[in-house]
This record gives C-alpha cells, sequence and structure tokens, in this order.
C-alpha cells in the first residue's frame, strides 16, 4: 500500500479477512473479498452484500438559507422533485442530482437530503467533500448558511439486496416503527445525538444512525450512516445478523458490476468535465419545458439550456462476459469499423445473461422467461461516449485495435432489479 | 489476497515471468497460470483459447484471459504448436481459478525444447514474487 493513501475505519477488517485491496481515489480499499466478486454480486442480487463506502464525503449545508443556496447549486428543482406529482422536497426524502460547472460539466454527483427546514445533508464521492463544500461557501453571497465538510468523521455501510430488511431487522430498536412508511429515496434517523425535529432510529445497543432506502447496486437496500468510532462493530454485527441469509462482505469490483448493469454512472468516469448532455441520466436535472427551459435556474443551466449536441452517451450490454479495458488504445467503432467514441465502463454483470433475444437475470421469475436450471455466463455492460445518436438495438463494436467485442446500445440492462420494491414485499 | 506463503505451487512444473506455468508430459508441454496469477485476477469469467494447428513463437499472445478485474493476454513461454486446447474452460472457466495446476489452457508440441530450460523452477519463480 503507498504510504500517502487515505483508509477507513474499517480497513484493518477488510485486510485481515483476505480481501484484495487497490487505490480508489485517495483511499486504499477492497475490490474483492476471497469469496470473489462474482460470488459477492450474485449475493446482492439474490439475498444481501455489505460494502464499506466511508470513502464517501458528508457534507452538511445548515441555516436559513440552506434551500436557497441548494437550489442555487444543485441541478434539481428542490421544489419539483418528489413523485409524479413533482412536489417539493420535504423532511425525511432525498433526491439524486448534480453540481455542474457554469459550464455544465460535473463536478460531482450527490445525493442531497433534507433533515429538518433548515438542515440538508449533502452525499459525494470520495475524495469531493472539500471541493463540494468549498464551492458552496463560493455561492453563499448573503445567505445565511452555514457549511461543514464531514469527511472522514462519519462511518458508511450498504447493505444492499432483498434479504437487507430482513437481516437489519435483528439490529433496530423498534423495527416495525422504523419500516412502516419506508418509500425509495426516503430516510430516517440521525447520525448523532438528536437533531430537533428529527424521529431517532437507534441500533438495540442505543446508537443512532440515519437509515437511507438508497443504495447504488440497482437492488433492494439501504445505506447506514453511524458515528465514525461505532463504524467496526456496526459491520461486524450486520454480518453476524445476515449469517443465515448467507451476506456476504462485497468489495468495490462488485459495486462496479452491480451499478454498471443498473445503468448508474460513476462520477468522475461516466459524467466528468465535460457538458452534461444527451445520456442515460436526465432525471438528474430540474425538469424542462417543451421549449427546453429549466423549471428553474441554477448553476449549468444556461449552459445545458444552449448546447448544440455533439456527444451522445449511452448505455451498452454485450452476447457475452468480454470487456474491453479502458484505456487510451480502446475506442468504439461502428460495425464498419470506423471511430465513432470512447468507451467510459466496461463490467460484467455476472447476473445475466441472453436468452433468445432478450436479457434475463437470475432474479427473473420462469413466468416471465427464466429458463428452468439458468446459469449465466454475465454479460459486459457499461456506457460509451459517441459522436452520433444511435437507437437501441444498434450494434457497435469496442476495440483496443486487435481484439474486438460486438456490443448493442441498450434503454436498460439488469432486468427485475428490487431498488424500488414497496417495503412490505422485502420483510 | 494470498500471501506468499499461501500460494500452492507445486515442484513439478516450470514459471514464467508472466505468472504462467508449463508442465512436460512426454513431447508435448501443457501450459496454464499460476495460483499467484489466479489470485491476482480475481474470478475469471472468460478465456479465449487459439486454434488447434496454431504455431506460436515464444512470448507471442496466444489468447486472453477476462477476469473481473482486467482482461490479461496470456503469452507462450515457449515456441511451439497447439495441440490440444483445455475446452471445458469454455463453459467453467472458473476451473482456473478453482485449481490452476489441473485446469490447463493449451497443450504444446515445442519447437525447441531447450527453450524449457530458461523457465524459472519453484525456487526461482517464489523469489520472484517476493521481489515484486
Amino acid at each position: 500500500m503507498n504510504k500517502e493513501m487515505k483508509t477507513t475505519l474499517l480497513h484493518e477488517w477488510h485486510v485481515e479477512n483476505g480481501a484484495n485491496m487497490a487505490a480508489f481515489g485517495d483511499y486504499d480499499m477492497p475490490l474483492w473479498y476471497p469469496l470473489g466478486v462474482k460470488g459477492e454480486h450474485l449475493a446482492v442480487i439474490n439475498s444481501a452484500g455489505l460494502f464499506d463506502t466511508s470513502h464517501m464525503a458528508v457534507v452538511t449545508v445548515e441555516g436559513e438559507g440552506a434551500r436557497a443556496l441548494l437550489q442555487h447549486c444543485f441541478s434539481k428543482d428542490l421544489e419539483r422533485c418528489l413523485g409524479l406529482k413533482k412536489t417539493g422536497l420535504a423532511a425525511g426524502r432525498s433526491v439524486y442530482g448534480l453540481f455542474l460547472t457554469p459550464e455544465g460539466h460535473v463536478l460531482d454527483d450527490s445525493i442531497v437530503s433534507q433533515v429538518t427546514d433548515s438542515l440538508y445533508m449533502v452525499v459525494v464521492n470520495a475524495g469531493m467533500g472539500g471541493g463540494i463544500a468549498a464551492h458552496l461557501a463560493e455561492h453563499i453571497g448573503e445567505l445565511p448558511v452555514e457549511i461543514t465538510d464531514l469527511t472522514d468523521r462519519v462511518g458508511k455501510i450498504d447493505i444492499q439486496g432483498p434479504a437487507s430488511a430482513q437481516i437489519l431487522s435483528k439490529l433496530l430498536k423498534d423495527p416495525s416503527a422504523v419500516f412502516e412508511s419506508f418509500p425509495y429515496f426516503s430516510f430516517k434517523g440521525w447520525f448523532a445525538e438528536g437533531v430537533s425535529g428529527q424521529e431517532m432510529v437507534e441500533l438495540t445497543d442505543g446508537t443512532p444512525i440515519l437509515l437511507s432506502r438508497t443504495g447504488y447496486t440497482g437492488e433492494f437496500g439501504f445505506e447506514i450512516f453511524v458515528a465514525a468510532e461505532k463504524v467496526v462493530s456496526l459491520w461486524e454485527s450486520l454480518l453476524e445478523a445476515g449469517k443465515e441469509k448467507s451476506i456476504q462482505p462485497c468489495g468495490l469490483a462488485a459495486r462496479d458490476s452491480l451499478r454498471a448493469g443498473s445503468v448508474l454512472p460513476l462520477s468522475h468516469q461516466d459524467v466528468g468535465a465535460w457538458p452534461f448532455g444527451e445520456n442515460p441520466w436526465p432525471f438528474a436535472l430540474a425538469d424542462r419545458d417543451e421549449n427546453g427551459k429549466f423549471s428553474k435556474d441554477f448553476i449549468g443551466a444556461e449552459s445545458l439550456s444552449s448546447l448544440s449536441l455533439k456527444e451522445y452517451t449511452l448505455a451498452f450490454a454485450g452476447y457475452d462476459p468480454r470487456k474491453m479495458a479502458v484505456s487510451d488504445k480502446s475506442y468504439v467503432a461502428d460495425v464498419g469499423g470506423d471511430r465513432i467514441g470512447i468507451i467510459l465502463t466496461c463490467a460484467t454483470d455476472m447476473a445475466i445473461d441472453r436468452v433468445d433475444d432478450s436479457i434475463v437475470s437470475i432474479a427473473t421469475p420462469i413466468e416471465d422467461g427464466k429458463p428452468e436450471g439458468f446459469t449465466p455466463r454475465g454479460l459486459s455492460c457499461g456506457f460509451i461516449k459517441v459522436d452520433r445518436q444511435l437507437k437501441p438495438g444498434e450494434i457497435v463494436l469496442l476495440t483496443d485495435g486487435k481484439r474486438k467485442i460486438k456490443v448493442e446500445v441498450r434503454r436498460d440492462i439488469r432486468p427485475n432489479r428490487t431498488a424500488r420494491r414497496p417495503m412490505k414485499e422485502m420483510l | 489476497m494470498k500471501e506468499i506463503s499461501e500460494l500452492n505451487l507445486p515442484e513439478d512444473v516450470r514459471y514464467t515471468k508472466d505468472h504462467e506455468w508449463a508442465k512436460v508430459s512426454g513431447d508435448t508441454v501443457k501450459i496454464g497460470i499460476s495460483d499467484y496469477a489466479q489470485d491476482q485476477l480475481g474470478d475469471i469469467v472468460f478465456v479465449e483459447l487459439p486454434a488447434v494447428g496454431d504455431s506460436f513463437e515464444e512470448g507471442d499472445e496466444f489468447g486472453t484471459l477476462e477476469s473481473v478485474k482486467a482482461v490479461s493476454e496470456l503469452y507462450a513461454p515457449i515456441s511451439g504448436e497447439v495441440v490440444a486446447v483445455n475446452e471445458d474452460l469454455e463453459d467453467a472457466p472458473e476451473l482456473l481459478n478453482q485449481d490452476p495446476y489441473k485446469g490447463w489452457i493449451v497443450e504444446i508440441k515445442p519447437s525447441d525444447s531447450s527453450q524449457l530450460e530458461a523457465l524459472y523452477d519453484r525456487e526461482t519463480y517464489l523469489g520472484v514474487l517476493k521481489g515484486e
């Protein structure tokens, strides 16, 4: 390990338990544990997996001007973002969006959660806490707001997979109250002693947690925020509580293959220092009217409104598990072999395979087309950025000049994901 | 990740700097990847094999391994002609993880058997691993 590397509080646990470690941003993180990434990926689809995500950064935005500051800096319209009726963000609800430059480039993606009328929690990627806190501070103007970068001061564990709530139930003081009315992208509790107006969620030993029904796998589950000094004991308790459900600790490789199959972008790789234009994630922006005008003004909005599109980011899936490494040499070609763009992400979703013309997952019900005895080999999948608009079903080639892999432009990749399933079906 | 002391490194094969092994049986040589290689790569999900009859010079790329981590080239440790490929790997690439010495990849008829002597024995290979 490079001496400069940062570590999370679970680092010692990872190493002691045989994890294959590698650098991710500034942090030395587990790629996979002895079970291997395939087993970890499948555990999240079939039952549950546990991810150390303490490298991610929490920034709090507090004060009477907090909402106005976020309305100015964040791409999502906090007054029109919840549900079909597009109501405003409320306490206990979260929303996904972006922090953009005036040119419409992505500084980072984020989930913003409203804790109270005057307290918001902004969760950004590893190493981005300081940068986003500074970006927000730069735009405060006269607003009464206090910004706090809690990088490395909050522990975070993601439990993901259909058995997540059943496992968590064993560790919560009052599980039935906690899990009652808990929609996707909502949260309860706080990771420190009480914040006025916020109901607490406590573990059986009294430890306060913030429990959020979000994640980065496309599957049902939670992100758990807890005081840094409690993160190791919570991790061990979750593994113990999940034993009979065969819960697995999961590394960043499984996190990457699960999110790619779920068509979720990795910040600074799939979205980044180029205009946030045509891509699979328009929901990260405020709504637009028929003329392309956003429902609110925010940093980057003007550039994105007048963007003349030259690049298109598209999801793809291959026909077998073969991948193309993303490098200076690799590129995307049309079927004639002409270069049309670059590869952003290429991973293998090991829970899926092609059956006739469709993609089937191990989670697909038999009546929806999963063959008896289905054992997928996995499919390569990810994102490309090309110089033309392509329709779902169109074929392109990923190549490094030597090997060529045929892939299909897709609207979606892994079917039968569980992230949005109603809570009552998951207990 | 395995400690070096935990690696399975049999005495009866020769090793290469690219973490492959070669084992002589009669007048042919079977080739595979070492326990260190499979441990570093993680789950192997696809093996691209050459065709029987293909010829390679020492150092030529003769196939690729796809692990979840990366695509890795396989290099011919010696020159020769492919007389057999392990077709079981097409449906079960994980055999390379489960037992990398039983899970051979190709069988080559060497064109110059003296090249085998340049490959590492167990002790030399261990030294290479410790130096890395």
